[in-house]
């Protein structure tokens, strides 16, 4: 028991911390205890925290892809469902490719010798600073013409049929063409921060896999993947984040169906019908990447070489 | 079971040649020890074998066959690490079954192999554990478990045992001993421990500066090496080395130094006279002089007790001769003290002789 004893902290030390608390964690209970009221409940301003919780809000929102129709509703007018899928498609596979291309990309710059290699390694860098405002005209101009396909030609039609889009087939509008901008701007930071935990994976264990018979890609997937897995759960969680979350270049390319939540919510919130749906669409775009961060980060546990090499 | 041989082997870095040509033969089952300082391109050599550095000029046969364009995989080797080489996400018995799940093996020759070897190497209680999880006498265990488990023909070993502390090393080179003599495989060995060469080979290979400088039984090394490199580089402590005027006086050869005048035998004088030196490094092991107040002067050594070594039953001395160092092993109960100079007489058959400017042996 003795050793549990703590200094005696200044209480105001207390208070500070529980005031920063009560930032980071009020909006967010706010948003919840609202997401579940009636709007004769929230603008009444009474109640406080006692309330009769109901989930017409989540109803009222999620109202195109519930399999039953609302009572309260007399006919569904935003798509916010189907918004929410898209982010979900669009975040989940940019964030796969992302990892997928990034992981190959930083194994070789750590471990193959070729010309030009530093300067790969560094203009992968380079990338980043660029704004992705400035990616935006370029690219939603190549992405409206230099990438259209007639309805007429054969592939045209099949492009169509497999991605979707519209009549004439482009990237514009399609979730193909947001996910490969995504992969794009979040690539280079992928690759860098995968580099770095690539250089830690002992170069004798890769030598000793090739002498156990393993070929260059069984080194990589068996040997090197499961060691780099800290490094693939922080990057896959930063590029959920900025997938997720991301405004400018959605809204540019996106369109009716293929719109992700941040536009819907920006371009709706006015035409809602009343607070609590805005407040429940609030919490629904908190949730998943808060699911994906919980479960990433279980994967990040340090020390993943311990006992590989004798240092 | 093959034979290797290689064939002139060169490797450059660059333009920097760091091995010279190497010519080894290696015959089956035998233990091959390649020794020598840190930089003399044992692990090199080691590691062309593997497949692990590509070879710049010359061949690796192997029962005939050449072999140095082939994969690591393709060469029907297992090796041991310097620093283990486990993979940390596995625990011991996948570490061990590694090889043979790439090659498919059915899981019930798997289980039985992986069981027949950690037997073998005491690791039975240990299988589910992950290499963290263990002590360094135990990984170092499990990384040759790795390689036994694999029915390779060749074991390669890159100073396996370099990492332990000195207790756990003696340890591990009986029971590597005792390994050898069970498993009978080629297995190549490099270390820049000359204990461990002297020990465990059936021969004993010594680089310098990318260059074999003589290889033989561990006896033969120890008898007659080729030069002042290998005299000095075998034998703990090491060979002491003096520098002498060749006198001929009546019928005999004398080796005349600071301090010292002694009689060369026959054998070695005779050399000595062919070659025509009248300069020569003289060569004595501290386990040839022994403590011994009544030799004649022209057989033995006056020292000059320095510093005292005590290691239990036996104390190294090293003193001074003639303004060189010398060092000489004496059984610890003999009264000695520091300053005091002794006499110590010098086996006629543990004396040699080198070249001073080649410094080949005479």
């Amino acid at each position: 028991m003795a050793d549990t004893t703590y200094d005696r902290q200044n209480p105001a030390f207390y208070v500070l911390i529980a005031i920063l608390i009560l930032m980071s964690v009020g909006p967010v209970i706010i948003l919840l205890a609202n997401s579940m009221r009636l709007d004769v409940d929230i603008t009444s301003g009474v109640g406080g925290l006692i309330f009769m919780p109901t989930i017409r809000n989540y109803e009222t929102a999620l109202c195109d892809i519930l399999w039953y129709e609302p009572e309260h509703l007399r006919f569904c007018q935003i798509r916010f469902g189907g918004a929410f899928i898209n982010s979900i498609i669009i975040a989940l596979i940019s964030t796969a490719l992302t990892l997928i291309f990034g992981c190959m990309a930083a194994y070789a710059l750590v471990r193959f010798k070729f010309m030009g290699r530093d300067t790969v390694s560094l203009s992968t860098l380079a990338v980043r600073m660029i704004p992705p405002a400035v990616l935006l005209v370029p690219v939603f101009g190549l992405w409206n013409n230099a990438f259209c396909i007639d309805n007429d030609t054969l592939v045209g039609g099949w492009i169509r049929d497999t991605f979707g889009g519209r009549g004439d087939v482009c990237l514009a509008g399609t979730h193909s063409g947001i996910i490969i901008v995504y992969v794009a701007m979040n690539l280079p930071f992928v690759i860098w921060i995968l580099q770095s935990f690539i250089v830690q994976v002992p170069k004798s264990l890769e030598e000793a896999a090739r002498v156990d018979g393993a070929g260059p890609f069984q080194v990589f997937f068996l040997v090197v993947l499961p060691l780099i897995k800290p490094g693939l759960a922080a990057a896959s969680i930063f590029t959920f984040r900025i997938a997720w979350n991301e405004y400018l270049l959605a809204s540019a390319l996106a369109d009716r169906d293929t719109m992700t939540v941040p536009i819907l919510i920006v371009n709706n919130a006015s035409e809602f019908d009343g607070l609590g749906t805005i407040f429940a669409t609030g919490m629904l775009l908190a949730i998943p990447p808060i699911l994906f961060t919980l479960f990433a980060s279980r994967q990040i546990i340090t020390g993943m070489t311990a006992g590989a090499v004798k240092g | 079971m093959p034979t290797i041989r290689l064939e002139n082997l060169v490797k450059r870095y660059g333009v920097v040649e760091v091995l010279h040509g190497i010519e080894l033969e290696m015959a089956e089952h035998e233990f091959t020890v390649l020794v020598g300082p840190s930089g003399c391109g044992k692990s090199t050599t080691l590691r062309m074998l593997a497949g692990l550095e590509t070879v710049s000029e010359g061949e690796i046969y192997m029962d005939g066959q050449p072999i140095s364009a082939k994969d690591p995989k393709d060469r029907d080797i297992a090796m041991v690490f310097q620093d283990y080489a486990l993979y940390p996400h596995m625990n011991v018995a996948r570490n061990m079954s590694f090889s043979l799940r790439l090659q498919k093996t059915p899981q019930n020759v798997i289980d039985k192999k992986v069981k027949e070897v950690a037997e073998m190497l005491g690791l039975s209680d240990f299988l589910a554990r992950k290499p963290g999880e263990l002590s360094g006498g135990q990984r170092q265990r499990v990384a040759m478990g790795r390689a036994l488990c694999r029915d390779a023909s060749t074991f390669l070993f890159d100073e396996p045992l370099s990492n332990l502390d000195a207790k756990l090393r003696g340890q591990m080179r009986a029971e590597l001993a005792l390994m050898r003599q069970n498993v009978k495989k080629n297995m190549i060995y490099v270390t820049h421990d000359q204990i461990e060469a002297m020990t465990l080979a059936d021969r004993i290979v010594v680089m310098h500066g990318g260059h074999i400088q003589q290889q033989g039984t561990p006896t033969e090394l120890f008898k007659n090496p080729v030069n002042k490199f290998v005299a000095g580089f075998l034998g703990s402590p090491p060979m002491n080395f003096l520098e002498a005027d060749l006198v001929e006086d009546g019928g005999d050869l004398r080796a005349k130094g600071q301090g010292f005048d002694i009689r060369l035998p026959d054998a070695l004088a005779a050399r000595a006279k062919a070659k025509a030196v009248h300069q020569a490094t003289l060569g004595v092991r501290p386990s040839d002089l022994e403590f011994d107040a009544n030799a004649p002067s022209d057989q033995s050594l006056d020292l000059n007790v320095v510093v005292s070594e005590y290691i239990g039953a036996q104390s190294v001395l090293i003193c001074d001769c003639g303004g060189a160092k010398v060092t000489v092993e004496l059984k610890s109960e003999t009264p000695i003290a520091l300053g005091e100079t002794l006499r110590f007489a010098v086996r006629p058959e543990g004396l040699h002789l080198f070249d001073k400017t080649t410094e080949m042996a005479l």
